[in-house]
């Protein structure tokens, strides 16, 4: 209990720091970003809506912590302002538009990445020196690829060439979005090629870091007693070889889900998907800070709350943290 | 120099030699020299070919899209733009901000993982928080933002970028070397001797992590290079500077994906990840020389021929009833050779070679031995003599490059079958084991799965070996296990953690009695205990073998334990045995001039008081063993014939009257052919 309290704690901490970068960095930036943005959109902006761009990025004549104050209302509020690149849509709608199609596809993507890399890695790591070693340096190479390029490819061969998928887009053009068959098979039928472009990319780095920690447990004693004790060789190299080099990787989630889902984002830029990664590229290039801003935001707490399920998780699968 | 053969920590290496200059081989393995050739190809690239190349990759002309042709060996662009004109500009700007970005990043975590790490209290607490706040922000977004706001700020705002983002991994990385090094003895000295704590992490710990920092720097580099392609690619970064990033801006902008102009963006993305993957190879590289078990360990074990089994099946032999043997020696013989005291276990010149060196290294060498039913055979030698190996060949339990030459091991069942123990196939050696022969390891801590309890540990081979048994039946059978070595049947729950060292070790006897083997083997069960414990658990190994009846290999370091413990001992010295004698009549009369320091160098718990001698010198090396008898070099009884030739273990044909069992032993002083010699035949090292 004191364990997943300490943790809780270190995730308001973080997401504390996160929300107030955000506040510090356009006020540490030379020169005047709100201003800056109030007169790259003369005239198109009302009263209330340079309120909202002072609010997020500097206000003239008022104390710093006052606006920090007002700022933080904001953030709690959701009140980020009036989009540019998608005048005049409050920030906050365009995100609620985008969102779930990010939480699912990167959200499913990632777990069957990790699940099948982890997976991999395992059986990888359990015969050294069988042809399962030349994955390794096939699995670097994948790793080391970025993925929008990867994303090019997948487009290039199965769209393309092959017509097996559509280009872009997350569902078919005239069909009405909701819980409705043709709807979904249709979104399934689009989010495949993305889907498959995170899942490829992502896997070999669980891949590698999996093996490695499989061949450093299988030199453990109790892996050697556990086959001293006759069992069978599934049982050996999951419960026993597996599941303790597993944890490792469930601890290093937190490091790799932020790259994981920083290459997932620019994926969506490549298929077009209606995603929050492509409302970034839009907000970037149409230099459209309040926007940018709350998708930080968003990602950011995402991120934290996933990372906060894998804590969970290794609290459970590690009897040795539930104390102290 | 004396040596008391009481090294603990070697004592758990099974022997293992350990190959001298590997970090020079592990740098030069094939993937690091394929990682360094294609680093260097990029490196020249970046540097001098912007220098070779004749034209501007920017320059438009009219040849739009061309494919790869003479002309244009990449093809063009959609304005007319060569792309392989680009790619070698791109390596410019994409090598250099990722070696800048690694350089600083890599400063930037050293300084806080450095100090973090050495440091002690709330600073230390601070900046571990610091790094780790930075390590779960998602950087992508982050880079956006703050790219967003230094618009055409060139390769510098961007290398700053990156490094505000990227250096909290490494920061932690090296915080947590820190925190191992700074206990280090060498550092304690250096800070007794009054050194001042800026001079102490330059250069007694910073010297130490330079194999971390590198890998940090290549790690560092790779990222700062996908996350240079990401800015450029989102058009974030000034997109007239031509990196790998700013190609694929342009293609992606242009449709080349639809357009099928795959020579325009393929290759700026092949040029990424044969940077990353090169850089990769050499972290893997330096790696394998950090952590030397991903080194260890080449080719899988070798199928063994199948199962020679010279009676009976084993099959039928594994499905029998669980046993309960009443008396001492074991009711109802049935068959020849089936009674207390006949043959459980033979081994006859079993070899076994470490073989991933040059030369081969033979960690047991020609041992013969006998297990009888009932018997406790102890093993004694100093770390490295082969005794772990030998417990490990037994249970077939070694692991390559560890391998069994030569020789037999025929295991005797109470019936009378008899089993080819190095025959047994893959199915065949996992009933076989537990079943016949358990063992347990020297340190509970590390045999226990640290995640499963007790009770699923000792459930788990119930669960394999009699797959009838219901799972009431099976938790009744743990609580009588955990109950017979004094252990409370409810902490069956319990993980290892949670139990004392004593408890671990009896939870472990437990566990190697689920099955009523026929033997035990004990590879330095009690080396890890302190005195009291130690001598708790050998009072309970004693007591169950009498209830039990099972036969015990009792392999320690510690004579004196043996000779209270045991029925018969036998010594190793480099690999073979040298004597092989009852326990009392060793400790009598040791012969061998090993066994009789071996026998100096320990104060007995209950024996008269003697003076303490040692065995002078250091164990051998087993890559270079010394012609002759290898123990020659260190015997102080040695004569001119022992640096040429190797005695043989010989079974002493006049034994002394008083001893019913004849001993044998492995040395020219007992060698018929050197009677002449004036110590002959007269033993013993007056220890009596």
């Amino acid at each position: 209990m004191r364990v997943l309290l300490r943790r809780l704690f270190f995730y308001v901490v973080t997401a504390w720091a996160a929300i107030t970068l955000n506040f510090i960095l356009p006020r540490l930036m030379p020169g005047n970003p709100a201003q800056d943005l109030i007169n790259r959109n003369a005239g198109k902006l009302s009263p209330a809506a340079i309120k909202a761009i002072q609010v997020l990025f500097g206000q003239p004549h008022t104390s710093l912590a006052s606006q920090y104050f007002t700022y933080w209302h904001n953030v709690v509020t959701f009140n980020f302002g009036i989009s540019y690149s998608f005048y005049p849509t409050p920030v906050i709608q365009v995100i609620q538009q985008s969102i779930y199609w990010t939480v699912v596809l990167i959200g499913i993507c990632t777990v069957i990445g990790f699940v099948l890399g982890t997976l991999l890695g395992m059986f990888v790591g359990w015969r050294r020196g069988s042809w399962r070693d030349a994955l390794v340096p096939i699995t670097t190479f994948l790793s080391s690829l970025p993925y929008f390029w990867f994303a090019l490819i997948a487009i290039l061969v199965f769209a393309v060439h092959l017509h097996w998928f559509p280009t872009s887009g997350g569902y078919g053009i005239g069909l009405q979005i909701g819980l409705n068959w043709p709807f979904l098979s249709s979104a399934i039928y689009y989010g495949i090629l993305p889907a498959l472009t995170i899942v490829v990319a992502s896997v070999g780095g669980w891949l590698l870091g999996m093996r490695n920690m499989m061949i450093t447990t299988l030199n453990e004693d109790y892996v050697l007693l556990a086959e001293a004790k006759g069992l069978s060789r599934i049982r050996v190299m999951f419960t026993y070889a597996g599941r303790n080099a597993v944890l490792p990787s469930i601890a290093g989630f937190a490091m790799s889900l932020g790259f994981v889902v920083g290459g997932a984002i620019v994926t969506e830029i490549v298929f077009n998907y209606p995603g929050i990664g492509t409302v970034l590229f839009q907000a970037a290039e149409g230099q459209d800070y309040p926007l940018l801003e709350a998708i930080f935001l968003t990602i950011t707490v995402a991120v934290l709350i996933a990372n906060l399920l894998a804590d969970l998780a290794y609290i459970a699968l590690d009897p040795r943290t539930r104390e102290s | 120099m004396l040596i008391t053969p009481d090294v603990e920590a070697l004592a758990a290496d099974p022997d293992e030699p350990r190959p001298g200059r590997s970090w020079l081989r592990g740098l030069l393995a094939p993937k690091v020299l394929t990682g360094v050739v294609i680093v260097g190809i990029f490196t020249v690239l970046a540097i001098f070919g912007p220098m070779l190349i004749h034209g501007d990759p920017g320059s438009i002309t009219s040849a739009r899209l061309q494919p790869p042709s003479l002309r244009h060996l990449l093809g063009t662009t959609q304005q007319g733009q060569d792309v392989l004109t680009q790619v070698i500009y791109g390596a410019r700007i994409s090598m250099e901000v990722g070696f800048g970005a690694g350089v600083l990043t890599t400063l930037w975590s050293l300084l806080v993982g450095l100090t973090g790490g050495y440091l002690s209290g709330t600073s230390s607490e601070l900046l571990s928080m610091f790094a780790n706040v930075f390590l779960v922000l998602p950087s992508l977004p982050l880079v956006v933002i703050m790219a967003a706001y230094l618009p055409n700020s060139g390769s510098a705002g961007i290398i700053i970028v990156i490094t505000v983002t990227g250096w909290a991994w490494g920061a932690r990385v090296l915080r947590a070397q820190t925190l191992s090094l700074r206990r280090r003895d060498f550092v304690e000295a250096a800070r007794a001797t009054g050194q001042g704590p800026v001079k102490i992490m330059l250069y007694d710990i910073l010297p130490n992590e330079v194999a971390i920092i590198t890998v940090t720097f290549l790690g560092s580099v790779v990222a700062a290079i996908l996350t240079e392609a990401s800015i450029a690619f989102l058009g974030l970064s000034n997109v007239t500077q031509w990196s790998w990033g700013t190609m694929l801006y342009w293609a992606q902008v242009s449709g080349a994906e639809l357009s099928q102009a795959w020579w325009w963006f393929v290759p700026p993305g092949l040029c990424i990840a044969l940077v990353g993957t090169g850089l990769a190879f050499i972290n893997f590289g330096i790696d394998d020389v950090i952590n030397p078990r991903l080194r260890s360990a080449g080719s899988p074990p070798r199928r063994r021929p199948r199962a020679r089994m010279l009676s009976g099946s084993l099959a039928r032999l594994a499905r029998r009833p669980a046993r309960r043997v009443a008396g001492a020696a074991g009711s109802a013989a049935a068959g020849p050779g089936a009674g207390a005291g006949s043959a459980v276990l033979e081994l006859k010149n079993l070899r076994v070679e470490y073989r991933g060196g040059a030369t081969p290294v033979r960690a047991v060498n020609d041992v013969s031995l006998t297990l009888h039913r009932g018997e406790i055979l102890g093993i004694a030698g100093e770390s490295g003599s082969g005794k772990s190996t030998l417990a490990r060949a037994v249970t077939r339990l070694l692991r390559p490059p560890a391998e069994i030459v030569s020789g037999e091991m025929t295991y005797t069942a109470r019936d009378g079958r008899r089993i080819d123990i190095s025959r047994l196939s893959d199915r065949e050696l996992r009933q076989f084991r537990w079943e016949e022969i358990s063992i347990v390891f020297q340190s509970a801590m590390n045999a226990l799965n640290p995640v499963l309890t007790l009770g699923t540990q000792i459930d788990d081979v119930l669960r394999a070996h009699r797959p009838d048994m219901r799972r009431v039946e099976r938790a009744a059978r743990v609580r009588e296990l955990l109950e017979m070595v004094g252990i409370s049947p409810d902490r069956a729950g319990a993980y290892p953690h949670e139990l004392s060292g004593g408890m671990r070790q009896r939870a472990m006897i437990a566990m190697g009695l689920a099955l009523d083997p026929e033997i035990v083997v004990m590879d330095e069960p009690t080396t890890a205990l302190d005195v009291v414990i130690q001598r708790q658990v050998i009072e309970t190994i004693a007591g169950l073998k009498d209830t039990l009846g099972f036969s015990v290999i009792f392999i320690t370091h510690d004579l004196s334990l043996l000779i209270e413990l045991c029925d018969t001992i036998a010594i190793m010295y480099a690999g073979r045995i040298v004597e092989l004698a009852a326990a009392d009549q060793l400790y009598q009369r040791p012969l061998h001039p090993y066994s009789q320091g071996l026998l100096g160098s320990f104060p007995t718990l209950t024996g008269p008081r003697r003076t303490l001698s040692g065995v002078p010198g250091y164990p051998p090396d087993m890559r270079r063993l010394p012609a002759g008898c290898s123990f020659q070099p260190r015997c102080p009884r040695a004569f001119a014939a022992c640096a040429d030739q190797s005695p043989p273990l010989i079974r002493l044909e006049t034994p002394d009257p008083a001893s019913p069992d004849p001993a044998s032993v492995a040395c020219l002083l007992f060698d018929a052919a050197h009677h002449d010699h004036p110590e002959g035949l007269i033993t013993g090292g007056g220890h009596a």
